[in-house]
């Protein structure tokens, strides 16, 4: 894996105790790490208790699936976190960027790729102009977000009975099912078959791969990250925060189309419902993975392995046959004991460097 | 009807009035009410319509309450809505299941509110995670519990006494409205009067300044949350009374209302100021939305759109507000 995260902000998050001193923690104290480590655990629990957990066909293939869709909503959510802010309309921004590729496809007819492309742009502008909103008004991002969310689940349904018979579009383009049931192994080159990974997985990995190195290397991601840590001292050193504001949040929109587009595939149709499920993933994913909600740090390649940690509960309570409703009880266990271990570690480290 | 806002404002009595926000949304209120009762032909009047009206204005009331008591140390409280389905489960089989009069059931619901909210207030202090993301956990949590109770089946035919109370009616209006405005009122007597109400709105104000003047913010913070999973448990309570039946759905559409009503409602997200009479008349204007959706028959899914636009709508003309009076002092 070829992602790289944020390096930790220089100054402590505001409203944060933020270490003392010691400015690098161990490496013993890095979430990812900790992270890395639980999956594991729970990849070889899962397994001794249902060995049908490695199966490829039937856990494999369509978990690489799962995480490839909640990776990119994870980083969806991350893309403004990196403010200081939070996007609670996700979830609806990918229904209406479903529900225009959707659109596309059945009335225009048009190519997977356009159709795609057309959806993106959709939930890039419903991004923008909930920037827009926030950076001109000051309006809390959080207020301005469940407002448009508000507002976008009842124009969706309206949306899709005017537009389709039901609740989904029944159109599906030429592509979708090769990307919905297809992995490489079923495309031999020669006499070698490539390996068992579904073809959506490439898609969420140029979002991953563009992600990280936006916020690693470009002057874009690097402003946008200072505009979070603090806004103050970013409009004084010359960044236009404002339309860095704009833009973080059209990121975010963009990754929330594409999110819906990669679920889309994977449930073969462009219905209503996508994006319902999305509010919860979207922030577990960074958090798990160390991204503060204070901002102006992220860490894209933890947002990958707490995603791929969610959906490995998921798939694993699942064949252990729990409810639907019951993993709720579970995943929320997980994310607490996760988050509190996570303090622990900060606050051994930090007395560790204290001591040293 | 008493407020709870904080900040006094220079200026004569009668301009302090009505100058304040809530003035403003009773207006909006009344002139809403009027328009709608002649828009429907006075149908809006008629005995069963505003029975139906004001029965179903308590919930929206208490729930706003329960999230506002959150802002008011400028955190959030994502549990509300799933910890009030748990809480009228709980009820419900209390009442059911374990066979127990009425009473103790409803004391058993509130407990269960209490205790969830002083669990999410001790994680916020004890881990120092932020409220959001604890009550994100918890509220997960808590559908899986809630779902637990009765799977996916439904209680009903639990004691008629509660269900006569909820069906029943005080001078004209339904008792549990009565009892959610009495809520209402404790809550601002709280926030105006008590001193924990008073340390409340110090923290939310200012965590630091707070604790230069000696008052335990980490105290602030668990009574917060515990007080609104109280309100949480007395919301379901309500709901079990005015039902007659309740499942594992119950809640899942309170999470945005519980936001709407305090945001319109005036209450800075920042915390430190909170609006009783704001959030009760934004509610009040909630429910104005909701029943003209039925009056007219219009596809329900607008009103989502309107109440989005609404909340909105109000935040950006608090904003336009606190700029203009800045200018003009």
């Amino acid at each position: 894996m070829s992602t790289r995260t944020a390096t930790p902000p220089q100054t402590p998050a505001p409203g944060q105790p933020g270490p003392r001193g010691a400015s690098r923690t161990p490496l013993w104290a890095n979430p990812r790490l900790g992270l890395l480590f639980l999956l594991l655990a729970l990849v070889a629990l899962f397994t001794a208790l249902r060995p049908a957990f490695l199966d490829t066909t039937l856990t494999l293939v369509p978990l690489q699936s799962d995480i490839s869709v909640y990776a990119v909503v994870g980083l969806s959510q991350l893309a403004v976190l990196s403010l200081g802010h939070m996007n609670m309309a996700v979830g609806r921004m990918a229904a209406m960027s479903a529900f225009a590729m959707g659109l596309a496809y059945d009335r225009l007819g048009v190519s997977l790729v356009v159709g795609l492309v057309i959806g993106l742009l959709v939930g890039t502008l419903l991004g923008a102009l909930a920037g827009l909103v926030i950076s001109r008004t000051g309006v809390n991002s959080f207020v301005v977000t469940l407002a448009m969310d508000f507002a976008l689940v009842g124009l969706i349904t309206i949306l899709y009975t005017r537009f389709t018979d039901g609740v989904a579009f029944s159109v599906r383009p030429a592509g979708m099912d090769a990307l919905r049931n297809d992995t490489f192994a079923d495309y031999c080159m020669g006499d070698v078959c490539g390996p068992y990974i579904p073809l959506v997985v490439p898609l969420a990995l140029v979002a991953v791969l563009a992600v990280g190195l936006l916020f690693r290397f470009s002057r874009l991601g690097r402003e946008i990250l200072m505009t979070g840590a603090n806004e103050k001292a970013a409009e004084l050193s010359g960044i236009p925060v404002r339309s860095r504001v704009v833009q973080a949040h059209a990121l975010s929109g963009l990754l929330a189309g594409l999110a819906g587009f990669l679920l889309a595939a994977n449930n073969g149709a462009f219905s209503a419902r996508i994006g319902d499920a999305f509010l919860l993933p979207s922030f577990l994913g960074p958090v798990l993975g160390g991204t503060l909600l204070a901002g102006g740090a992220v860490s894209v390649l933890g947002t990958v392995l707490g995603a791929t940690l969610t959906q490995v509960i998921y798939k694993g309570l699942n064949l252990l046959q729990f409810q639907l409703d019951q993993l709720n009880l579970y995943i929320g266990l997980v994310l607490l004991g996760a988050l509190s271990l996570d303090r622990v570690r900060h606050v051994a480290a930090e007395r560790r460097g204290a001591r040293a | 009807m008493s407020t709870g806002t904080t900040s006094a404002r220079p200026g004569g009595r009668l301009r302090g009035v009505t100058a304040r926000p809530e003035f403003t949304l009773a207006v909006l209120a009344a002139a809403g009410f009027v328009a709608l009762a002649v828009a429907t032909d006075g149908n809006l009047l008629s005995r069963g319509t505003l029975d139906a009206f004001f029965r179903f204005l308590a919930v929206p009331i208490v729930i706003g309450l329960s999230q506002m008591v959150v802002l008011a140390i400028g955190q959030m409280n994502l549990s509300v809505g799933t910890l009030t389905g748990l809480c009228a489960m709980v009820a419900a089989w209390l009442m059911l299941e374990a066979g127990l009069p009425a009473p103790l059931a409803v004391l058993g619901a509130l407990g269960v509110g209490l205790a969830a909210g002083l669990v999410n207030g001790l994680l916020v202090v004890f881990t120092r995670i932020n409220g959001f993301i604890v009550t994100l956990a918890t509220m997960t949590i808590i559908e899986g519990l809630r779902y637990g109770i009765n799977g996916p089946d439904t209680f009903q035919g639990y004691s008629q006494g509660l269900r006569d109370l909820g069906a029943a009616s005080l001078l004209g209006l339904p008792v549990v409205l009565v009892f959610a405005l009495v809520v209402a009122a404790l809550v601002a007597l709280f926030f105006g009067r008590a001193v924990a109400g008073r340390k409340l709105l110090a923290t939310g104000g200012s965590p630091f300044a707070a604790r230069l003047s000696g008052v335990s913010n980490d105290r602030s913070i668990v009574i917060a949350h515990g007080l609104s999973g109280l309100l949480a448990g007395v919301a379901a309570v309500i709901t079990v009374a005015a039902s007659g039946s309740v499942n594992s759905s119950i809640g899942d559409d309170l999470l945005l209302p519980s936001f709407a009503a305090p945001i319109i409602g005036g209450v800075a997200l920042a915390g430190g100021v909170v609006s009783v009479a704001g959030t009760c008349l934004a509610a009040f204007l909630v429910r104005l939305v909701d029943v003209m959706q039925a009056q007219f028959g219009i596809n329900p899914r607008w009103i989502d759109l309107i109440v989005g636009a609404v909340v909105l709508g109000a935040v950006l003309l608090g904003t336009a507000r606190q700029r203009l009076s800045r200018r003009l002092s």
